[in-house]
Order: C-alpha cells, then structure tokens, then sequence
C-alpha cells in the first residue's frame, strides 16, 4: 500500500514493513536475552540465588551438645561441663583504647595484660582470641562492662568448658580435655558416651527477633550421656592426700593406693602419685599424666606369698600350723636365698612364716608344688592377664609362660620376685583370699560403659570365680592378722586398734629403668582387709623406692592404718568383737 | 408423516400428560424491585477492614511474641549459665579439698582410731583414742627442694650486745633487732630444709 500520509514525516520514518520488521528483530533479541537468563536462573544455577535471597537475614547457629558429666559413686562431679564462652576482639575497633580494654581484661579476666594488648593493636587482623572457656555469667560481664565503658570490638562466642571441681582428686584416671578434644584418662576412652552430638538452628531475623513465620528449623543437639563411676570422691581425696604424705616423707620416686569393696571389687579409690591438676593438665610432668597403678609392672614382693600360701593349703599339702626349719641362707642351684632380717635356724610355723616375712620359709612350703600348680593358681588369681576396667594402656604384667618355669624361677616367684603385676591385679587378687576364696573381677565403672575400642566394662560385665576354698581362705587371713601383731609381726604400725586386721607386707628389690636388671633400689607395699573375719575393704598401699630405709611395715603399713581407718569410719563399719587370732609362730 | 416430533408428542400424554398441562410456559411479569446496595457494600468492606485490621493485630501480636520468645530465651540462657556458675562455685566450696583446709584452720585434726556409740544403749564399741596433732594429714604438697645454691645454709653471727649507756644500747638494739629478724626468717627456712631432709 502505497502511503497516504504527507511525505515528509513517512519518508523519514521509512516504510513501516521495514519498521516492524526492525521492532519485531529488537523484541526478538530482547526476548532471547530475557529467555537466555531465564534459562540461566532456572535451569542452570536455580539454587544459588535463592540461598543468596534466604540467606539476607537468616542465621545459622550451632547448637554445642552438653558433654556428659563424669561422676563419683554417689553422683558429685569429678568432671562436669559449664556453659563457656570465648572472649574474642576485633583488633580495628579496639586499638584505639587497646590500653584501658587490656587493663579491664586483666583485672577481670586474669589474662596476661602484655600479651592481651599486643592482641588488641594487631594489625590487619579482625579476629583475635583474648581469653577460652570462660564461664558464660563472667564472659557476658565483661564484655557488658567493656561496652558500658564505650569501649567496643569485644564479643563472645559459644566455647564449652570443662570443670574439673576437685582438681588433681582422681585426675590420673579421668584425663583431661584438650582445646577441642579429649586427650587422656575417661575422658578419651569413654568420649563416644561423653560427647554427644552438636545440633543446630537456622532461623531468620529481622530487628534482633526471629521472625515468626520465616524459615525455621532446628536439630536438636543429643547431649552426652553421664559416666559414673565406682569411686568415692571423698575417700578418694583422702587416700591421695595419705599417699602423698607417704611418697614425700619417704622421699620415694611415686606410688599408688587402691581401696576396693571386698563384696563387689568395686574400686572405691586408686590414687597415684606424684599427680597432677586436671584443670591444668599442661602444667605437669608429662609421666604423671597417667595411672601409674595400672600401666607400670613392678615385682610384688612378700605380698605375693600370701597367693602361694593359700594356693599350698587350697592343694591340702600345708596347714598354719607346719612346722618349717628356716635355715640362715638356703642355698639353690644358682645363687642363695636369704631373708631380709639375718638369723640363724630358727623354727617357725607356716603363720610365722608369713608374720616374719621369710623367703626361705616360702619357698620351702613351695617344694610342694608339683610343676605347673603354682603357674595355675596364680592365673586363677588374675595375674598375668588385664583387668580390663577401662583404663588406658593398662599393662597385663609379666608372668612367665608355664613351659618357660624353672625350678629357680618357681622359687623366687613364690616370694613375689621374678614376676611383675599391675597394682589393680595385685588387690583384686588379695580381695579373693578377703573374700573367702571367690576373685571378683574389679570395676571402675558403675553399671556398663563401651571404651573405644569397643570392650564393655563396669560392673554390668564382672563375673567371679573360685581360686582357693573358703577354708584356705579363712586360715591365710587368720595367719595374715599375725603380721600386724605388735610383738610376733612386722607391720604393728598397720594394726588399727579395736579392729581384727589381716594384712601382708612388701618389700621387693626393683628393677630399674635403665639397667633392666635390680639396680639396688626397693619397691615397698602392704596389702590388708579389714575386718579380718568379715572384711568390707581391701586397701593396697605401693610406694617405689622410699630413700628413708624404711620397709614395707614401716613405710606403707601406717598409710594402709589411715586409708583403712578413714574408709571403716566413712562406711560405718563396726569392730566385729571377736577374737584376733593368735596362731602360733614358731614352735 | 412420523416425524419424531410427532412421535414425542404421542408418546409424552403416556407419561405424564397433565404434567405437560401444567408446564406451559407463561411470561411472567418483570420484577423491578431494586435490592438495596448499601448494606452489601458495608457489610463486604466491613469484612475486608476487619480482615485487615485483624490481620495486622495478628502479625503484630506474633511479632511482640516472637520479641517476647527472643527474650526470654536469652533470659533462659542467662538464667541457665548463671546456675552452672553457682553450681561450679558450690562444688568448689565442697572440694574435701578445702573443707580439710578450713578444719585445719580450725585446729581439727583427723580422728587416730574409728569408734562407734551405740545411741540407744551408750555402748562404744572401738577403741576410742584422743586425736593429736600426730594424726593430721599433710593436705598440701611440701615446697619443692631448693638446691644448695639457691637455698644456702643460714649464716647466723650472733651479736653480743655492747653493755654501755642508754643511747648507744638503744642504737644497739635498733641493730640486733633487724638482725633477729633477718637471722629468724633464715631459721625458719633452715628449718623447713631440715624437715625435708629428715
């Protein structure tokens, strides 16, 4: 169609075929642009958008799980969490009164003013750690006072703390925390059960509040669950305190104290020393970190012949009353036995052999055993093999594999040389004969926890089994209450006056680090129940290597006395009235 | 002719034939009257309003109770955090550790033997003993040794005191004293090391 308008406007705008055709091309590429995008937005990347749309205003917040408390047989803590907080600054907004901020921090804080204020002026950083795991009241505190003060760039972030109420009270075997994760003791073995697992929240906000119909969703965290345990805070503390005395008195190298519960071989405390403050665990000496009690070997002594004894008059071949001919020194195929106190012959009792300490007393009754029996018997009384109570790295002691036994090796091992225990072994074992015969198996653990790797222990998993008769049983402990006898024993300073006490001593040559041979130094002990003819605990008091001379009578007997008569008067234990047994020692 | 009509026709009188009577179709006069308008308008924006208004109220009121939730959740935190503070305090205040402390400060010591009284019949059984100062038990750590160069035997010069006049044996006493101090704090430290050593 030919136009019909006035030439100069239409000829300026061209023919209008040519004009739509122009405008149908720029909405086409328009159109393809817009389509393009949209399938960018929707086909391509149709997330990331709306994450960056969602996330203006949304909050995403971890929630921390609660860690399990770790606690004493009557419920206090031995370790429990806090709610912490870190404190944290923002170097560029704090320099400008870095010197009056670091002040407030150090009189509030106890941080190091020095450091603190090097933190604060730090340059191009945004984020400094100015203190860790601070009580969340105290922390708020501060950083409320801070912005009172118009100091800001002090914050706080979620920081769990880790309390340990009675600092070094059983410290060798809770273990302690690290910065993040657990490091030794309870703490790491059990940590599957302590730790829980974190939740978190997302949630928007708008003006400080959660918006209340915006996206919301929460995971709960599943706090950890609580590990009790079987000992007791308080008699725990005593014991340690005790030991302490003993170790530093007797300038020894360290020492341990086990008090176990005769009817369930619960373990009621075990304290080692020197030890350490759980709450400051980077402070100490990297070898008393552990439970000395369970992870070294040391030979047991004139204890153990308290388990050959009994294994002989189990057997039948021995009663209290043989009459032994102890000679000066006895002499064998490689070298001579002596005692520890010389004399000439002398004419004791199987009694007296045990009240007097003698090895050559003991290894005389030994004779009897044909080969193997003592191997057996010493199995049977859980030597040789771990405890399994959940501690780490426990050791399984050294008892010499039965075809590997001399007629030598059985002589020495029958006075308690030449084999090595843990001390854990060495109770359990003495709480058998406390027990009338019956070894129950120890437990520090109340009811039944999983150790990584993966054993059940606690005292849901014990078991008992019967190592001598009861007969054998009662005769030992009427022998062993000789030993405490203040005129015919060699531990008076043990005997607890009102109470029938039964009770060994030790005194073993030790081996040293260095040489692997005797190097001349001694470990000393004493192992007793009380009340002897119806005991309720079993304590065993080791000290390695007192430098006072003294033995295991004059060293650990009088620990034993003050653990023993602590834990008598805390459980309400009353003297049984009866007779002490007076068993003669030598005829 | 059977056109179908016809054959509706002669089939409906079967049916219903006075129905058919009946139905016949008549116009019926227009009705003009006029509804009112003006209550539909109010009563529709009345709703409209309330529904507004009431909406407003709502998310005003869910605001003020998620302000409200906010708070007291962070009061909740605070409250929470505030009794684990003093729950660490009372298991520091419990600490055999420090209450040993305090019953030594009082000058108890621990009892020498367990003895029990019968309450009903005052009968002791035990062996009751007095405790002394023997018994306490050492709940600190000793100071750690010192070795012999840090900590030197004390050098003890004992000062005989000049017999002259009032004046000089007051300057003379004014000296021995600061010396008897000096001279005591090393006893004591002599005699912590000899207490070490025992």
């Amino acid at each position: 169609m030919p136009p019909t308008q006035p030439q100069p406007r239409g000829s300026r705008r061209g023919s209008p075929q040519l004009r739509l055709r122009i405008g149908f091309l720029v909405i086409a590429m328009v159109l393809s642009v817009f389509g393009a995008r949209l399938v960018q937005l929707q086909g391509l990347d149709p997330n990331s958008y709306a994450a960056m749309a969602a996330a203006e205003g949304l909050v995403e917040v971890d929630l921390p799980a609660t860690r399990g408390d770790i606690l004493d047989r009557n419920g206090k803590p031995l370790a429990d969490s806090v709610d912490g907080l870190m404190v944290v600054a923002d170097p560029e907004l704090t320099t400008e009164h870095a010197p009056e901020l670091a002040r407030l921090l150090y009189r509030r804080l106890h941080v190091d003013y020095v450091s603190t204020l090097a933190k604060l002026r730090e340059e191009g950083s945004r984020f400094e750690y100015i203190a860790r795991r601070v009580p969340a009241t105290k922390a708020t505190e501060v950083v409320a006072a801070a912005e009172k003060a118009g100091y800001d760039g002090l914050d706080t972030r979620q920081d769990p703390l880790r309390d340990y109420p009675a600092g070094d009270v059983a410290a060798n075997l809770v273990g302690f925390m690290g910065t993040d994760e657990p490091l030794a003791g309870f703490e790491r073995t059990f940590d599957d059960q302590l730790s829980g697992t974190d939740g978190s929240a997302r949630y928007e906000v708008g003006g400080g509040a959660r918006i209340p119909l915006g996206e919301s969703t929460i995971t709960e965290p599943v706090n950890g669950k609580d590990l009790t345990t079987t000992l007791d805070l308080d008699l725990q503390w005593y014991t340690q305190r005790v030991l302490r005395q003993t170790v530093e008195d007797a300038r020894a190298d360290s020492g341990f104290a086990i008090v176990m519960d005769r009817q369930t071989g619960e373990i009621l405390a075990l304290a080692d020393d020197p030890t350490y403050d759980a709450s400051e665990p980077d402070q100490a000496d990297k070898d008393n970190l552990g439970s000395r009690a369970m992870q070294d070997v040391y030979e047991p002594g004139s204890v153990e012949k308290v388990l050959t004894i009994s294994s002989l008059m189990d057997l039948g071949l021995v009663t209290p009353r043989t009459k032994i001919v102890v000679p000066p020194a006895l002499v064998r195929e490689d070298s001579p036995i002596h005692d520890w106190f010389a004399h000439g012959t002398i004419h004791l009792t199987l009694a007296g052999v045990i009240a007097k300490s003698s090895n050559i007393g003991t290894v005389l009754a030994a004779d009897h055993f044909k080969q193997g029996q003592l191997y057996d018997y010493l199995r049977q009384f859980g030597l040789g093999e771990k405890t399994d109570i959940g501690v780490r790295g426990e050791t399984q002691g050294l008892l010499p594999a039965r075809s590997s036994w001399t007629h030598q090796m059985q002589d020495r091992i029958a006075f308690g040389q030449s084999l090595s225990v843990n001390g854990v072994q060495m109770a359990a074992a003495i709480n058998a004969i406390a027990n009338g015969g019956v070894r129950i198996d120890p437990s520090l653990i109340e009811g039944s926890a999983t150790t990584d790797d993966g054993d059940q222990v606690g005292t849901d998993h014990t078991t008992e089994h019967r190592v001598v008769s009861e007969k054998a049983a009662t005769e030992m402990s009427r022998m062993m209450e000789r030993v405490v006898d203040p005129e015919v024993g060699v531990a008076p300073g043990a005997a607890i006056p009102g109470y029938r006490v039964a009770g060994k001593t030790g005194t073993a040559q030790a081996v040293g680090a260095e040489c692997s041979c005797y190097d001349g130094s001694f470990d000393v002990s004493f192992a007793g129940f009380a009340p002897a003819d119806d005991p309720r605990f079993t304590v065993y008091v080791v000290v390695k290597n007192p430098r006072n001379g003294g033995g295991g009578g004059s060293v650990a007997g009088p620990a034993f006395k003050k653990i023993m008569s602590y834990a008598l008067r805390r459980y309400g234990v009353p003297p049984t009235g009866t007779q002490p047994s007076r068993l003669p020692v030598d005829w | 002719m059977s056109s179908p009509a016809m054959q509706v026709r002669s089939r409906l009188p079967r049916i219903a034939s006075g129905a058919i009577e009946r139905a016949r179709l008549t116009v019926v006069p227009r009705r003009r009257t006029k509804a009112k308008r003006m209550p539909f308008i109010a009563l529709v924006s009345l709703v409209l309003l309330g529904g507004v208004v009431g909406l407003l109220l709502f998310n005003t009121s869910m605001q003020q109770a998620s302000f409200m939730a906010s708070n007291l959740e962070d009061q909740a935190t605070t409250l929470a955090a505030r009794q684990q503070g003093l729950q660490m305090e009372l298991d520091q205040l419990r600490d055999p550790q420090r209450i040993a402390g305090q019953a030594q400060k009082l000058g108890m010591v621990q009892a020498c033997t367990p003895a029990f009284i019968q309450l009903g019949t005052g009968k002791v059984t035990g062996d009751p003993c007095a405790g002394t100062a023997a018994d306490a038990v050492r709940i600190n750590p000793l100071p750690p040794t010192k070795p012999a160069d840090i900590d030197p035997q004390p050098n003890v010069v004992v000062v005989q005191p000049p017999a002259g006049s009032g004046q000089s044996g007051q300057g003379a006493s004014n000296k021995s004293n600061s010396g008897d101090t000096t001279g005591a704090g090393n006893r004591a430290q002599g005699g912590r090391d000899g207490k070490n050593n025992q």
